[in-house]
């Protein structure tokens, strides 16, 4: 299927370039429907917001995008996810290249049991060779670009799980940016942590927007309506509204956007 | 009765068990430091056996049991750390896992003297291997497969997933998962469970004692079709002459040197496992 068919096509056209793009998809796990024909446009270099209550769906679809939930058995996939122009679920090569482009930051972060230095290059050491001086400069790069340099310069040798939670949630972007992947998703990537970390991250997504894509999951209205440029609202699988943050969020145009963005309870 | 001499009561069973335990442990370690003691000497230790070991020392056996282990390390590791990872991270329905943890127990409660009659029919009789001391450690090591592979396969399936998810997320495939996020974690499992097995096999006398040992006059073996000696098989063979008392003592002697050695493998595995719970995952 091409990108120019794609029904939501003309509703937001003023958001700019398409970057990822899911027509008509559907996920079963076993024979439970979790996402029931989901068409929706994610815009680049902007961040993509997915709101819902819990068990809507939206962290499902985001994991579908990297096909991170690829080895889970019982799940099946109707529909496409353009990315690149090309559906990511008929190239069924190495799903390496897949994730080098399309990179992800999880809920809880997660660093590997060795030092700050190799957390961040952990991902594109498999990709390139490096030298030891590549590493540093590699290193330095992106941890100024979540503003943990200032914290960590003096102590890259040691290990990562000796940071704050919140720093090491910022290591986990550092990591994910440093294979310059286009789009990042992020599945909650502030609810383990405190409000101050959590306005951090905030501010960084914020300044990632001008070079990644983002597409964030979050359940934190509020904070979906500090940072989203894009909207969508998923509810028991279905999208039941998406448009631009502005619009969704003063004038939503549906009852059940309504209830939620003002009860957060939703009856769909 | 109220519930505080329920409570005492129950304390001083728990206090006999223990005591019960470490007495005996306590006492078998005591009779046979003190009896073995006499034995050791440097003579003991570095010399040759004579008259099926009541006279001379243990050297042979000494490395006999050494080489053996050794060799049963090398064959057994890389197995059990392959079906680790196979049992881990490809197989997926649980009716497969299920069916491998009950080989895989089966296969650990086996007595050891049918692993000797196996090798006896199955090298030595159909493959004519005659007496070979490789043979041996072929048999010991599948005598220790399950204990390095349930150690392994547990280690590695204690890995949160998370860390499997991230690290798929940043690229890597399954090959790389395996070797650089599941691997080092999977390694301290095995040393341990080697260790453990290691410290089992080194005891045995039932599996080899038909197709790998001979009791007398057994140097280091130079090729694969040579005997070796153990010290386990050689205080077999200096038991069945417990009337001479200089036979006898020799056997504590080597009995304690026999036990120096487990407890050695047995304290490595504990400080390795002590050393790695400090690495928090």
């Amino acid at each position: 299927m091409d990108i120019q068919t794609i029904t939501h096509k003309n509703i937001q056209t003023d958001l700019g370039t398409v970057e990822i793009s899911i027509s008509n998809f559907s996920l079963a796990f076993h024979a439970t429907k979790i996402l029931k024909d989901i068409s929706v446009h994610f815009y680049k270099n902007k961040v993509n917001t997915l709101i819902g209550p819990s068990g809507s769906g939206k962290s499902t679809l985001l994991r579908c995008m990297n096909r991170i939930n690829n080895t889970t058995e019982g799940i099946t996939t109707k529909g496409a996810i353009l990315f690149n122009s090309k559906d990511i679920f008929k190239d069924n090569n190495d799903l390496s290249y897949l994730r080098k482009d399309i990179g992800m930051v999880f809920q809880r972060p997660c660093v590997f049991p060795k030092s700050i230095l190799e957390n961040v290059v952990f991902g594109i050491q498999h990709l390139k060779k490096l030298s030891k001086t590549d590493k540093l400069k590699i290193a330095e790069k992106h941890l100024k670009a979540v503003s943990l340099w200032n914290e960590v310069s003096d102590r890259l040798n040691e290990p990562a799980s000796s940071l704050s939670i919140g720093q090491q949630q910022r290591l986990c972007i550092a990591r994910a940016i440093a294979i310059e992947p286009k789009v990042i998703l992020m599945d909650e990537p502030t609810s383990s942590l405190d409000p101050i970390s959590s306005k951090t991250i905030e501010n960084l997504i914020q300044s990632l927007k001008k070079q990644y894509t983002i597409i964030l999951v979050t359940h934190n209205i509020s904070q979906a309506q500090r940072i989203s440029d894009q909207v969508t609202f998923i509810c028991e699988g279905n999208i039941i509204e998406t448009g631009s943050a502005e619009k969704l969020f003063n004038h939503p145009e549906k009852i059940q956007t309504k209830t939620y963005l003002s009860d957060n309870f939703c009856n769909c | 009765m109220n519930r505080k001499n329920i409570n005492s009561i129950f304390k001083i069973g728990i206090w006999s068990a223990v005591t019960i335990c470490f007495g005996i442990l306590f006492f078998l370690i005591t009779v046979l430091v003190v009896k073995g003691i006499q034995a050791i000497s440097f003579d003991f230790l570095f010399t040759s056996s004579k008259n099926f070991g009541a006279e001379g020392g243990i050297m042979y056996q000494i490395i006999g049991s050494i080489i053996l282990v050794i060799t049963v390390i090398v064959l057994s590791a890389p197995v059990s750390i392959g079906v680790a990872i196979y049992k881990s991270e490809y197989i997926k329905s649980s009716f497969v896992q299920n069916m491998t943890d009950t080989l895989i127990y089966t296969l650990n409660g086996i007595p050891s003297i049918i692993y000797g009659i196996f090798g006896l029919i199955f090298f030595v009789n159909i493959l004519n291997t005659g007496i070979s001391w490789f043979v041996g450690a072929i048999i010991l090591a599948i005598m220790i497969l399950p204990t390095i592979i349930l150690s392994t396969y547990q280690s590695i399936n204690s890995i949160p997933n998370a860390f499997r998810e991230n690290a798929n997320a940043l690229g890597l495939n399954k090959w790389q998962v395996i070797t650089s996020v599941l691997l080092p974690r999977a390694l301290n499992g095995a040393f341990t469970g080697s260790l453990i097995g290691l410290a089992r096999a080194i005891g045995e006398t039932a599996p080899i004692m038909f197709i790998a040992t001979a009791f007398s006059g057994v140097t280091i073996p130079e090729r694969i079709q040579e005997p070796i000696s153990t010290l386990p098989t050689h205080i077999l063979a200096l038991a069945q002459q417990a009337t001479n008392p200089q036979a006898l003592q020799n056997a504590w002697g080597a009995s304690l040197v026999l036990i120096t050695l487990v407890f050695l493998l047995s304290i490595s595995a504990l400080v390795r496992r002590i050393q790695f719970s400090k690495l928090n995952y």
